[in-house]
């Protein structure tokens, strides 16, 4: 892979408005830094190859490269990514009610792996005073009370990093596309350092078309006089819902949905990725079930784990109605197409010639056929 | 005993130029003394606060320049004499008084002291002060050395009373800094009784109410403050600090005033032979100009040549007269900063004179040009001392505070910026400060200019904006700015760097402290409660925790509106409690250092640069230098490899 230093990454991805505020480059050194889901730069560096670049999700990343060396095979040309097998899923009976986004199968996995000790740590995501944060917790009973989705781009794998800063060595996260590229750029080690040892033991994948921008989704809610710090959940119902709902201690609202798209971080508009390809699961929402989700595996080590799982009764699988499979595959396959056509025409997909720094590199016969 | 009081009549005695303004006072019989600090005026005030009690006067470092006239004024309208000292800036703060009191006029003798610095050597800009008597209509004297700086002192008070105006006396940083011989006087004993007499006619000078002005009416108290500005050139026709030196008939005749009459008399020897055909003409009383006694002198040569420092203040004023002079006389060459022959900035020297001198008399001589001096000077400096760049202080509180400022807006990501102020911490416009402050001007003005910005929401400005200021300049001007931002809803956030003292001239107390001048105790006004109290959320934090002043400026940053103030409260680390107290034994873990590799890249010694801190080329490794280390242990908190350690000193 090609792998620049701070200088690249702020001229590519962060003055390019293509930073996702994953956080790949927050707290594994002084130097970026996040706020209010943003990423910014604290003082100038000037090191020419650098862990920051190697781990951004938006900055050189070899699709086919990262495939190769995470699943054994070249990128996928299936709109879904590598994967084994796609259920339908929800929490069981070992689990406990909690406010989940839907079948609450994220958190009945992250339950499984911590309580098993299969990880030591977890990262996931929180509300703290009503923003969302990410959190790291040691003790499986936590897991529940960062239950629900937060649809702001939230700096998980800062935390990730900082996990790893404390000697946590056995880490399990939960992830968006963009932040699972990022832990699985960590993953594979990429400056080849001595020194490495592999810090994650457990990849989850959230489904994600878009993430919004912290401050504009705040400055939304406080201005039609919600109190951020009473929220309790958000949903976006399945079409033709065409909303937004906030239920908050005093009740639920509704926010047309095109309100929301427009405070849409613009760097979700570069992501051709709906369902955490390189996660070792991901997990979505089945549309029409309000109670269930979608379950793909994808790597070996999370179909043992989703085995383990469903034997032990922490999650119930179901097999995925071909119906609800095609509605998959067609999202995915537009919001990549989508990405893929807008990333070809500003010249950012396997770029050749001095200083043409690509925003991914992926073999041009699966490109066309993803794009056409 | 203070050599101040020292009451040997003749005694031969090395003063610097401002012990030598004290002395002065002293032996006029000074009772009130009030100032502001700044370089080069503050040891004026302090030597004076030092034998205050024995001397039986009354020493005050004011809130600010004009509150200081006002407290002077005050002392002189009860008959007492007073002495009133700051740098050149201050004049202009104290301005708006002055043209007031120079109408009304004064009682017991009044002296304003401004030390201008020219080079602005430990200023912002070189403001030349003089330029005020002319316009405040008020006579000026200035020293041309340390035994005029004593004497003229002390001429001035009888000055002020025989025409009834405070009178101004101008030193300069070389004047007031460097020291000199000085024959001492008489000190005076007994004590005047002070009492404000008002209840005599509206203009009687004696009895009368001290009124400025009577609207509409200048006839009566401008016209009268005239008269005794024609008095004073009256009386500076044969003043003894103005006088010539040199041939009867000088090819050249250099006109100069104050420290430039030295400047003058060196460069005349360094011409040598042709230094024979250069008078010097050397000028005391520089406002009102004693017509006469110029005339008479510069009838003798055809050539002129004015020095001082730093605009044209003489050679315009004297110009002005030649123009009447012209008939009879005839034209005659003038040389200064008109002309073009000397520079109308910076400070002069010797050589610049030399050079200007060689000019007009068309003898050649190998030019020396403060450029090349300076360039030889630090070719000598490279070899002998190690290169300095502008910063501050190891262990100073202002580098912890701006890392955190600088952080904050960096987080902020909406290009949030620093309107600065006057103090130790200007220097943060520079990379010791990150950079951080985005404008610079006089005191207080930074929390005007913030408030300035803060109210431009409507015509779209979206950068959060922040002011600092010190806690001295806080009393100083930045109150009202403050309020007037409370008042008309400008949004931004104001950071007073509370380092206890008024650091950057020397510590002098200021109402925040519980001491005074004179070093008794005194009632603390604080600063938390001035804000408070007109309605700003306040917070107060260490800056030596990163973290907490971090996250305290981030919230306070994302609220939109009104005012706040962040008040980073920790002692300058050359302040006289911490000095050579270190808090920590501080050092560095050379195996845990990370030094230039990725997750590091020498942030301590590459950004933080504290001086304490080196790095070791041939180890590679950060060391601490413990000579220069003042053990804060801040950098300790910024090392992401946790390879500094510190431990409580003991
Ligand atoms: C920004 C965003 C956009 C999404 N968009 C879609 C979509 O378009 N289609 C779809 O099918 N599903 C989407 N999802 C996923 C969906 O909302 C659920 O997270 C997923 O279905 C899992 O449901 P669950 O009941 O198992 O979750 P739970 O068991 O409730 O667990 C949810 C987990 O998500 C974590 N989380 C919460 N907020 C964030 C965040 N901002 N970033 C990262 N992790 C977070 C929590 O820590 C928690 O562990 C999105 C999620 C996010 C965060
Ligand atoms: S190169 Fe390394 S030290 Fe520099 S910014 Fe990137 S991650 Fe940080
Ligand atoms: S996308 Fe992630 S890694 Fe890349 S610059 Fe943004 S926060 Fe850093």
């Amino acid at each position: 892979m090609n792998i620049f230093g701070p200088k690249e990454l702020m001229e590519d991805v962060i003055l390019a408005g293509r930073c996702t505020g994953c956080g790949a480059c927050v707290d594994i050194c002084p130097y970026f830094g996040s706020h209010m889901g943003k990423t910014a730069m604290l003082f100038p560096c000037t090191i020419a190859r650098g862990r920051c670049f190697a781990s951004c999700p938006r900055a050189e990343v070899d699709l086919d490269l990262l495939s190769e060396k995470t699943f054994g095979a070249p990128y996928a040309e299936v709109p879904v990514g590598s994967h084994r097998k796609i259920f339908v899923s929800r929490s069981g009976a070992r689990i406990g009610n909690a406010n989940y986004q839907a079948g609450g199968t994220v958190s009945a996995l992250l339950s499984f792996v911590l309580e098993k000790g299969i990880i030591d740590a977890a990262v996931l995501v929180d509300r703290q005073e009503g923003l969302p944060r990410p959190r790291r917790i040691t003790e499986p009973q936590e897991v529940l009370s960062c239950a629900s989705s937060s649809f702001a781009a939230v700096p998980v794998i800062s935390e990730l990093n900082r996990a790893v800063r404390d000697g946590y060595r056995r880490i399990g996260t939960v992830a968006t596309p963009c932040q699972a590229v990022a832990a699985a750029l960590i993953r594979i080690n990429p400056l080849n350092e001595d020194e490495f040892i592999n810090p994650l033991s457990f990849i989850i994948g959230l489904f994600c078309t878009w993430a919004l921008d912290l401050r504009s989704m705040t400055a939304l809610f406080s201005g039609r006089g919600l109190d951020l710090r009473s929220v309790i959940r958000c949903d976006v119902p399945p079409p033709p819902a065409e909303k937004f709902e906030i239920v908050t201690g005093g009740g639920k609202h509704d926010i047309p949905l095109q309100e929301v798209r427009d405070l849409t971080s613009p760097a979700c508009a570069w992501c051709p990725d709906m369902t955490s390809e390189f996660a070792d699961v991901s997990v979505g929402m089945l549309e029409g079930s309000a109670g269930k989700n979608i379950l793909i595996i994808r790597t070996p080590f999370g179909e043992e784990i989703a085995e383990k799982a469903r034997e032990e009764r922490y999650i119930v699988l179901d097999e995925i109605p071909p119906e609800q499979l095609r509605n998959l595959e067609r999202a995915a396959a537009a919001k990549k197409r989508r990405a893929l056509l807008k990333l070809k025409k500003e010249g950012l997909l396997n770029t050749a010639g001095k200083g043409k720094r690509a925003c991914f590199r992926l073999r041009p016969e699966i490109l066309e056929k993803l794009i056409g | 005993m203070s050599l101040l009081l020292k009451n040997k009549e003749g005694d031969k005695r090395l003063l610097m130029g401002n012990e030598a303004i004290a002395r002065g006072a002293i032996e006029a019989g000074l009772a009130v003394a009030t100032g502001y600090p700044g370089t080069p005026s503050s040891e004026i005030i302090e030597n004076l606060s030092r034998i205050s009690r024995q001397a039986g006067i009354y020493v005050e470092w004011s809130v600010n320049e004009k509150v200081a006239a006002e407290a002077a004024a005050a002392a002189s309208f009860a008959g007492l004499r007073s002495l009133c000292v700051m740098k050149q800036n201050g004049v202009n703060v104290a301005s708006d008084f002055l043209l007031h009191l120079a109408e009304s006029g004064t009682r017991g003798g009044m002296v304003l002291v401004p030390c201008d610095d020219p080079g602005a050597l430990s200023s912002v800009n070189e403001g030349d002060a003089r330029f005020f008597a002319r316009m405040l209509e008020v006579p000026l004297l200035e020293p041309g050395d340390f035994q005029e700086a004593k004497d003229m002192t002390r001429w001035a008070f009888a000055l002020s009373e025989e025409i009834r105006n405070f009178v101004v006396l101008r030193s300069v940083t070389r004047l007031s800094h460097a020291s000199g011989m000085v024959s001492l006087g008489k000190i005076p004993r007994g004590r005047t009784q002070a009492q404000f007499r008002h209840a005599g006619a509206l203009l009687d000078p004696e009895s009368g109410p001290m009124i400025s002005c009577l609207p509409g009416a200048p006839q009566f108290t401008h016209r009268r403050q005239q008269d005794k500005i024609r008095t004073a050139r009256e009386i500076f026709e044969t003043s003894p600090f103005n006088y010539y030196e040199g041939p009867r008939r000088p090819e050249v005749l250099i006109v100069a005033s104050s420290i430039c009459s030295l400047y003058s008399r060196e460069a005349i020897a360094m011409l040598g032979k042709a230094g024979k055909k250069c008078g010097l003409l050397k000028m005391g009383t520089t406002w009102p100009l004693p017509e006469k006694f110029l005339q008479k002198h510069l009838s003798s040569a055809e050539k002129i040549v004015f020095v001082e420092e730093v605009l044209p203040f003489l050679e315009e004023n004297v110009l002005m007269l030649a123009g009447r002079w012209t008939r009879g006389k005839g034209p005659k060459s003038y040389y200064g900063k008109n002309s073009g022959t000397l520079p109308s900035y910076g400070e002069m020297n010797p050589d610049l004179i030399a050079e200007a001198l060689g000019k007009v008399l068309a003898v050649r001589r190998r030019p020396v040009r403060p450029e090349s001096f300076a360039a030889k000077a630090g070719a000598f400096a490279d070899n002998a001392a190690p290169r300095r760049e502008l910063t501050f202080c190891p262990g100073c509180p202002h580098r912890a505070s701006f890392w955190s400022i600088h952080s904050a807006l960096k987080l902020d990501g909406r290009e949030g910026f620093v309107c600065g102020d006057i103090g130790c911490y200007t220097l943060a416009a520079f990379p010791t400060g990150f950079n951080s402050l985005r404008t610079v001007h006089s005191m207080g003005s930074g929390a005007g200019l913030a408030g300035g910005f803060g109210r431009l929401r409507a015509f779209g400005l979206r950068q959060p904006i922040l002011a600092v200021c010190g806690d001295s300049t806080f009393f100083h001007a930045a109150v009202p700015a403050l309020i007037n931002a409370v008042h008309h809803q400008a949004d931004l956030t104001m950071v007073i760097l509370d380092n206890r003292g008024t650091a950057m001239t020397g510590f002098q107390p200021h109402p925040g402290l519980p001491v005074n001048a004179m070093q008794e105790s005194a009632p603390p006004v604080e600063i938390e409660n001035i804000c408070r109290g007109i309605g700003v959320e306040t917070e107060i934090r260490d800056p030596f925790d990163l973290k907490g002043t971090r996250d305290a400026l981030l919230s306070f940053l994302e609220k939109k509106e009104g005012a706040r103030v962040l008040i980073l409260r920790q002692a300058c680390s050359l302040s006289p409690e911490k000095k050579k107290k270190n808090s920590f034994k501080v050092r560095v873990d050379e195996n845990a250092c990370r030094g230039e590799r990725c997750g590091c890249n020498r942030l301590c010694t590459r950004i933080f640069r504290c001086p304490g801190l080196y790095w070791d080329n041939r180890k590679q490794v950060a060391r601490i230098d413990d000579v220069v280390c003042a053990g804060c242990g801040v950098c300790a908190s910024i090392c992401p490899a946790g390879a500094i350690l510190k431990e409580d000193a003991v």
